[in-house]
């Protein structure tokens, strides 16, 4: 399995990932780990056509898509791997889908009160799962399009602080 | 040019500046529609339609997706525009020279209409809390007379990029112009070549298109030996 | 279910959407002009305090395509006669618009914003590069043929069809629509390129297969793109070359 890139979104699949980071990472599949999303197929229909053919979706639970990576389902795949937060991100790599690099797209559906860019927004917890995974060895990047120059999240966290 | 000119002018990059994001998007802000436009209300529509197929595929590829607002090919192409009229008038240089002179200078000068576009974002939403206050109040019938208002705003963001293009422009144009135009006068040709030339190859690299590159080369190559053998 | 919007009605809501964006800010996006484009559907729907909430129901966050955005607001018209009316349909219309707001704004994108646009410019590009004053009209036809009809049947449709509208949506493939108008684009590019630069050289008494020099130039500057290089910097530096280049012959 190879994952081209791991990212937190809450808006899961959109034009950012499509026009920007599918093309950037020549991904040939889209995993979206999350549970209300599975849980609705409409949601799902709606999401899975926004997306070009070619391009596969793989759209399940946390729990689902761990799995899926376990049995080698992706063997053949480039995966672009999607979480809404923070807890599916941490609760994913327990579960043992292994990614060394975390991207941070947007973030401001959460509620959260820690401004870092104009599209992410953290809670207490955010930080603590992020400081979590870095403990982990997982390198926490802010990047919304492949454009920009990537920030690891510390960095940004010391300037607010 | 006369101040009648000008007014036109404030005319067209209001509407196409409105165009772009506020109403209608009828993509009457594209280049290649507000450059003939300025032009032919100002009586140049030759000028207006080479500055607008110089422009137009620039920006092309950058899509206005998430937070990012894209550099303003707008008011780039509607103050070139102006600018090359004017110049075209009292400098020695030849059409193409003043315009391709006129474009590089008025380009840097756009990214002051990133930051107006931005200003305006940001300052509408007092718009939205007035509606709120209004719908607090129970005044329903003028919530939607402050949603309008925004129209203002994004139009006088526009009108002050080109005025800015246009002054800080022809002042740079008449000082570097002595200067360079007979330079540009020379590679003239090449000059007008490589703007497509950039535009396309920034359209490569950011198109979601599999191997974007190589069906451009393929195309590219054999459109060149088609019209070399016919 | 009963149907208290008539086509003319739903083409003035159509001609509202060409004002959607004109309060659009960074906090709230198009939830303003969601409120403009709904309002007279909403007058004619609720009285008192019922409209009230109806308004600061439509003022929350929104944002999606402003073409798409026909479609999906007449089928919250639907969605909120039926609310009115008192049946209790599968979708809240917030739930609705959550739901359907980031997949239609991702369609839009990819079809019009990377599609048609693109795909209408290099065509008209030709026609301007040889001097015709019309070929903006050839721009606005070709883009705005599939534009209005978005916007316009789209409003029907999306109300006359209500939650079917998703499975229109589907049906249509339009990501993969999207995808071929792209590569159409490439290929035109590539002809456009081609013409541009055997007409530089023959005026400058070259032959035409030097041209195939200048396809190395184009994709490595493609390539700094994808490393993010702003085309100002990269336009800006290649005149300069130019000027240079000149200079030295």
């Amino acid at each position: 399995m190879s994952i081209v890139l791991a990212r937190i979104d809450n808006r899961l699949i959109h034009g950012q990932v499509l026009e920007a980071w599918v093309p950037f990472t020549h991904a040939t599949c889209i995993a979206v780990a999350n549970d209300e999303l599975a849980a609705s197929s409409l949601k799902r229909i709606m999401m899975e056509a926004a997306v070009p053919r070619r391009t596969k979706v793989v759209i399940g639970t946390v729990e689902e898509v761990a799995a899926g990576f376990a049995a080698d389902k992706f063997a053949a795949e480039k995966v672009l791997l999607l979480f809404a937060n923070s807890q599916d991100a941490l609760r994913a790599r327990h579960l043992g889908i292994d990614f060394g690099e975390l991207n941070l797209g947007n973030m401001h559906e959460s509620g959260g009160k820690i401004r870092f860019s104009c599209t992410i927004f953290l809670t207490r917890e955010d930080v603590e799962n992020f400081s979590r995974l870095e403990d982990e060895g997982v390198r926490i990047v802010s990047r919304c399009v492949p454009t920009e120059r990537g920030e690891n999240w510390k960095k940004m966290l010391q300037h607010r602080e | 040019m006369t101040w009648a000119d000008y007014l036109f002018g404030a005319l067209v990059a209001a509407a196409a500046g409105l165009d772009r994001t506020a109403a209608f998007q009828l993509m009457i802000s594209r280049p290649i529609v507000c450059a003939p436009l300025t032009g032919w209300v100002i009586g140049e529509p030759m000028i207006g339609l080479q500055v607008g197929a110089l422009v137009e595929l620039l920006w092309l590829g950058r899509l206005p997706v998430g937070a990012a607002v894209p550099p303003d090919d707008t008011q780039v192409a509607v103050g070139a525009t102006m600018l090359s009229a004017a110049m075209a008038s009292v400098s020695a240089g030849s059409e193409t020279a003043v315009i391709l002179l006129c474009l590089l200078v008025a380009m840097p000068l756009g990214k002051v209409g990133q930051i107006f576009d931005r200003r305006v974002r940001h300052y509408n939403a007092r718009l939205v809390r007035a509606a709120e206050r209004d719908l607090e109040s129970g005044q329903l019938e003028r919530v939607c007379r402050h949603h309008l208002k925004g129209l203002l705003s994004f139009g006088l963001a526009s009108v002050f990029t080109a005025a800015i293009i246009i002054v800080a422009g022809s002042l740079i144009v008449s000082l570097l112009g002595p200067l360079v135009l007979g330079r540009i006068e020379a590679m003239n040709l090449w000059l007008a070549l490589a703007f497509p030339l950039v535009g396309t190859a920034v359209i490569l690299g950011t198109i979601n298109v599999s191997r974007a590159g190589t069906l451009f080369a393929a195309s590219f190559t054999t459109a060149l030996l088609l019209l070399w053998l016919l | 279910m009963s149907r208290k919007f008539s086509i003319p009605f739903l083409l003035g809501t159509a001609v509202r959407t060409f004002f959607l964006q004109a309060s659009w800010n960074f906090e709230r996006m198009q939830s303003l002009g969601t409120l403009f484009v709904l309002a007279p559907g909403l007058n004619r729907l609720y009285r008192g305090e019922a409209l009230a909430a109806a308004y600061r129901r439509h003022m929350s966050y929104f944002n999606t395509h402003p073409y798409m955005a026909a479609a999906l607001l007449g089928t919250v018209l639907a969605i909120e006669e039926e609310h009115a009316a008192g049946e209790k349909g599968a979708f809240g219309v917030l739930e609705f618009k959550e739901m359907v707001m980031a997949p239609f704004a991702a369609i839009g994108d990819a079809l019009f914003w990377g599609g048609v646009r693109p795909l209408a410019a290099s065509i008209a590009l030709f026609f301007a590069y040889k001097g015709y004053l019309w070929s903006p009209f050839i721009f606005l036809f070709l883009f705005n043929l599939p534009h209005l009809l978005f916007r316009f049947a789209g409003a029907c449709r999306g109300y006359r069809s209500g939650l079917r509208l998703l499975e229109y949506v589907q049906h249509w493939r339009l990501p993969d629509a999207a995808i071929r108008a792209k590569e159409t684009t490439v290929v035109l590019l590539g002809g456009l390129c081609a013409y541009l630069t055997v007409v530089c050289l023959r005026q400058e008494s070259l032959a035409p297969a030097w041209g195939i020099a200048l396809l190395p130039p184009v994709i490595l500057l493609g390539w700094l793109t994808r490393k993010g290089v702003s085309n100002l910097i990269l336009i800006l530096t290649v005149a300069a070359l130019v000027l240079c280049i000149g200079q030295l012959v």
